[in-house]
């Protein structure tokens, strides 16, 4: 981006303005565009859940404001924007203000380090995984801030159960990941994806495999029981719906959100669906490649780029429109299982939600890592690092061994946990039954 | 380049001074904690103009993500501490300024006399990208707690597990002491139990 206005307002029109000034204007036009896609990707996924949900509760849903309904978030949106916005006599009226904002601005953020496709990145972080979670927890203050100046018990409640309930989510989201970090070796998402390419066994682990852009992690022993909890921990932080704890409707009207109206409320809706999507890309690009996919290297290969400064423009736009099809394609999946899960299970509750959190999915998250390390022991390292008995076994005997032995050690932990938690619950349901008739006895 | 990072670094100060001024100066408990996190996050800004990316994304990560939370969660769960009573005054007041500028005194003064100032910024060859590890990527960090400071990683380690034991002590408790609390639904069926024996009782007599 620099390079090309750099390019196009000294050379061409020979303005000869200061680099900051031209470094300013490519960062402002690179937020700009982040900006007007945010809210149209919201704007998208809203109506695609009301449709999908439609489908699977065995009604029609949005089907009247323009051709098959396309129109309807555009109408909710004017609809937001003319409400009346009240704010609670008793509230706190500054902070009241600021809260959805303080929520909103995160999610923003965190499309700085999302790549959509190959070289389409907008910052390429060398801890870009650590900043888009780091940011994602920012919102739980502004979540703090609306409960509290709301000055509303609802309020105060939701806001209690959703920051306790992403507080708690995030360990097993940033440690499964950290099962990939350490295979991967980086914590930039660039270096994450371009380590994917491959055909079910990662280029990486084995050269010489045709490169179809199919190496992804979800393919290993590792990669799939770290997707598995990562999932599992974003439909927590992105207050899904086996987790709606925070806003249950039939509990605490709406949780956080109680007080808000008018375009205030439609803030909060729009951090909630941005930050959805977010997740979703996240699982798609660390798990299922994000942009990669068969022929979107070749077609990279070709374009101008760092590496190959001659290349074509054409092929440039080519490889941009593929890899951000696949990369699309991937996310609105995600956010489609999100829709079915929500169709077909009920909401947990609060203790389910912590129990199974730290006493889960935690120890999950735990193993898993002790699985990437044998990965990263048996594929990567050599005598040097003390392992000289692998010395002599070829690349592809090295990934077999690392992938039967990491498949045992994950599939023997989960069967061992699944049981051991199904036994913990029934225990302790069958307790809490006691108690009860213990107590029903004692009245009488 | 440099102006724009002049302008910054002067509205980023501007932020944490101001911030920081408010915390300490605005009456409601609330908004102190709300100031702080915002000098919190300005401070976690100034790094990434550092260039320090990890220690600001691990800035924002602890302290904006982790302690501001346990700090507005002690607040709002307990009751009645706003208000100016505890205020300090008299003679009272100069001990405690002293005390607090000895304390931050030891903090500062040995960093600011040992530092090696004027330390010129890595040179980029030309034709170059960047230099090939920034200054303090998350790498280099990672090297040196393993190789240099190890013994400091440790007691650290050492020490969290600890603080992590005792909130487990803290934090249990045993079956046979845990009162239930019941549902509506449960005390509405206890209620009703017990107006049918009363019922009962009085039928029978």
């Amino acid at each position: 981006m620099y390079d090309m206005l750099y390019n196009l307002i000294n050379v061409v029109f020979g303005f000869n303005w200061p680099t900051w000034l031209i470094s300013l204007i490519g960062h402002a036009a690179v937020a700009a565009i982040l900006f007007a896609v945010a809210p149209f990707q919201m704007l998208f996924l809203t109506y695609y859940e009301r449709r999908a949900i439609a489908r699977m509760q065995d009604r029609v849903g949005p089907n009247r404001v323009g051709p098959e309904g396309i129109f309807q978030p555009i109408a909710d949106g004017v609809k937001m924007f003319t409400k009346e916005d009240i704010v609670p006599k008793a509230a706190d009226r500054w902070v009241h203000l600021i809260a959805p904002c303080v929520v909103v601005a995160p999610t923003m953020f965190m499309f700085a380090v999302v790549p959509w496709g190959p070289g389409m990145v907008p910052v390429d972080l060398n801890v870009g995984l650590l900043f888009f979670f780091a940011i994602s927890s920012i919102s739980a203050v502004g979540l703090m801030m609306a409960g509290w100046a709301s000055n509303n018990k609802f309020a105060l409640l939701g806001a209690m159960r959703s920051v306790a309930q992403m507080v708690s989510y995030e360990i097993p989201a940033i440690l499964s990941l950290l099962a990939i970090v350490m295979i991967t070796g980086t914590l930039s998402i660039v270096s994450i994806i371009d380590a994917q390419a491959g055909l079910f066994i990662n280029s990486v682990d084995l050269p010489g495999v045709p490169d179809w852009g199919l190496g992804w992690f979800i393919f290993t022993p590792v990669g799939f029981l770290a997707f598995f909890c990562f999932f599992i921990a974003a439909l927590a932080e992105g207050e899904r719906t086996p987790f709606d704890i925070p806003e249950a409707d039939s509990e605490i009207v709406a949780g956080y959100m109680t007080e808000y109206s008018g375009m205030k409320f439609g803030l909060f809706y729009l951090a909630q669906y941005v930050l959805n999507f977010l997740l979703c890309g996240m699982t798609a690009i660390i798990f299922f490649g994000g942009w990669q996919g068969p022929g979107v290297n070749w077609l990279y290969s070709q374009a101008i780029s760092p590496a190959n400064p001659e290349g074509m423009w054409l092929f440039n736009v080519l490889a941009g429109v593929l890899g951000v099809f696949y990369f699309l394609a991937k996310t609105y999946f995600f956010f489609f299982v999100m829709i079915w899960i929500r169709g077909a299970y009920p909401r947990l509750r609060v203790d389910q939600l912590m129990d199974f959190g730290w006493k889960f999915l935690i120890p999950l998250t735990l193993v898993n890592m002790l699985s990437a390390a044998i990965w990263v022991g048996l594929t990567r390292w050599g005598a040097a690092e003390g392992l000289a008995f692998i010395e002599g076994w070829s690349a592809g005997v090295r990934w077999g061994v690392a992938f039967a032995l990491t498949l045992i050690i994950n599939l023997a932990t989960y069967i061992m946990m699944a049981r051991i938690y199904a036994a913990s619950q029934a225990a302790r349901s069958r307790l809490e039954l006691e108690e009860l008739r213990d107590l029903a006895a004692m009245s009488r | 380049m440099n102006i724009l990072i002049q302008v910054i670094f002067g509205l980023l100060s501007a932020l944490i001074v101001g911030a920081a001024m408010m915390a300490v100066t605005v009456r409601n408990i609330i908004h102190a904690a709300l100031w702080l996190i915002a000098c919190f996050f300005g401070v976690g800004a100034l790094y990434l103009l550092l260039e320090a990316e990890f220690i600001a994304v691990v800035q924002v990560l602890i302290y904006v993500g982790a302690v501001s939370i346990l700090i507005l969660f002690a607040i709002m769960l307990t009751r009645q501490i706003e208000g100016a009573r505890h205020l300090v005054t008299g003679w009272r007041l100069w001990v405690t300024i002293a005390i607090c500028v000895a304390l931050f005194a030891t903090v500062l003064v040995p960093t600011l006399l040992s530092h090696n100032w004027n330390v010129p910024p890595p040179v980029i060859a030309e034709g170059s990208d960047l230099p090939a590890e920034p200054l303090a990527g998350a790498a280099e960090l990672g090297r040196d707690f393993v190789f240099v400071y190890l013994l400091h990683f440790q007691v650290t380690g050492v020490l969290l597990t600890m603080a992590l034991i005792g909130a487990i002590v803290i934090a249990f408790e045993e079956r046979a002491r845990r009162r239930r609390v019941l549902t509506l639904a449960e005390e509405h069926a206890l209620r009703e139990q017990k107006k049918n024996r009363g019922t009962e009782e009085q039928e029978n007599r």
